[in-house]
């Protein structure tokens, strides 16, 4: 077994300890006193450099461990390789799109991919992605060109800071299929039926997809401002979106227009 | 900061890149709304940069691609296609083109794809 140092949290404060990793369990020693067997693992979730770790035995535990990139890489891989959840081996392209353009030097990595309660990982010799179930915004079973051939892959894409990013799985097509439909029921909260929108509503939905602001999607639609509202508060009310900032509209008083008439005269005079 | 012509069948998607375009510097030299009035347009207005759809009447845009290629060897082509087409653009890297975005697409995104392929 191999100890390396790191903090772990309890009782709501961080205490270092030396992390035992061994083939088959995690130990913490005190005063956490614990030990985490790989195959109870039910959940892994990374923020930032925090790893939280569930396991399930009689009760759900989660355990958060913080420690350098390479000694959570290490963990990661050896908790996503025998964890309880669903598993196949597979090739995988993560990033291969970001905001709309396709990522130039992205290649396919050989290694598995893992879906638990809150993420899908790819865990490939070089690194583990996770893509939280709560981000994904798309799944698809679609053709990609691989070695001069179209071939079946899951799309799966998701937000990540603001930005739609997609990663492609590739495996034998009935393999791909479970993948696939496994993905929709884990994420089927955020299934629509795709009638909620009209044809207004959905371009509007579009150019804020784009990055466009309120006053753009006005001109671009030409439509007033009270119709783009009443359009934003039926997206907001679907859940499709988020508010972010309120602007305000204003106009000069009597004191402000004299101002600006005065500032004005002093700077021609 | 280049001058550049929006080839797209829709209204819509021609405003918003001409919308994102316009806000990252660019200058607009002119639209078309199908392949043969792409290549017709590129003629007459020597754009810097083309961004040319994928599916679009008339004459597609692999094919407009190869028309403008024809024109201009050193046409700087960035083709846009949609999810599901992705196969599309070894075609068209192949037929010259210079980079590729996907529809739907994020303003930044294609900014910045623009700024490389303007500066290559």
């Amino acid at each position: 077994m191999k100890e390396v140092p790191a903090k772990v949290e309890h009782n709501n404060t961080w205490v270092v300890v030396k992390l035992g990793i061994a083939e088959d369990r995690i130990v913490i020693p005190a005063p956490v006193n614990k030990e985490i067997l790989y195959k109870t693992v039910v959940d892994v979730a990374e923020k930032k450099n925090i790893l939280i770790v569930t396991a399930k035995t009689d009760t759900e535990t989660a355990v958060k461990i913080l420690s350098v990139d390479k000694v959570l890489a290490i963990l990661k891989k050896l908790i996503l390789g025998s964890c309880n959840a669903y598993r196949l081996m597979a090739y995988f392209m993560s990033p291969a799109i970001r905001g709309g353009v396709m990522i130039k030097d992205a290649q396919w990595e050989k290694g598995s991919v893992v879906v638990v309660h809150s993420g899908i990982w790819f865990v490939g010799q070089a690194k583990q992605v996770c893509v939280p179930v709560t981000e994904v915004a798309a799944i698809e079973l679609t053709k990609r060109e691989v070695q001069g051939k179209p071939t079946d892959v899951v799309r799966i894409d998701h937000l990540e800071s603001g930005e739609v990013v997609s990663s492609m799985v590739l495996c034998p097509l009935s393999t791909l299929q479970v993948l696939y439909n496994f993905l929709k029921e884990t994420t089927k909260s955020m299934d629509m039926k795709g009638t909620e929108l009209d044809g207004v509503d959905q371009q509007v939905a579009m150019l804020i997809y784009s990055g466009m602001d309120s006053h753009a999607i006005e001109n671009m639609l030409n439509i007033p401002h009270k119709q783009l509202d009443a359009i934003y508060d039926k997206i907001l009310k679907l859940g499709l979106a988020e508010v972010v900032t309120i602007r305000r509209e204003v106009q000069l008083t009597t004191k402000g227009v004299r101002y600006i008439s005065d500032a004005t005269k002093s700077q021609t005079n | 900061m280049g001058k550049i012509l929006i080839v797209d069948d829709t209204l819509f998607m021609r405003t918003l890149l001409k919308n994102i375009l316009f806000s990252g510097g660019h200058t607009i030299a002119g639209e078309a709304g199908d392949g043969e009035e792409a290549v017709a347009k590129y003629k007459e207005l020597k754009p810097d940069l083309v961004t040319m759809d994928v599916v679009m009447p008339k004459m597609n845009g692999i094919e407009a691609l190869k028309g403008i290629k024809a024109i201009d060897p050193n046409a700087r082509v960035v083709m846009c296609t949609a999810v599901g087409q992705e196969q599309m653009v070894k075609l068209a890297i192949k037929s010259g083109a210079k980079g590729y975005i996907v529809k739907p697409f994020q303003a930044p995104k294609v900014l910045e794809e623009v700024k490389n392929v303007l500066a290559s």
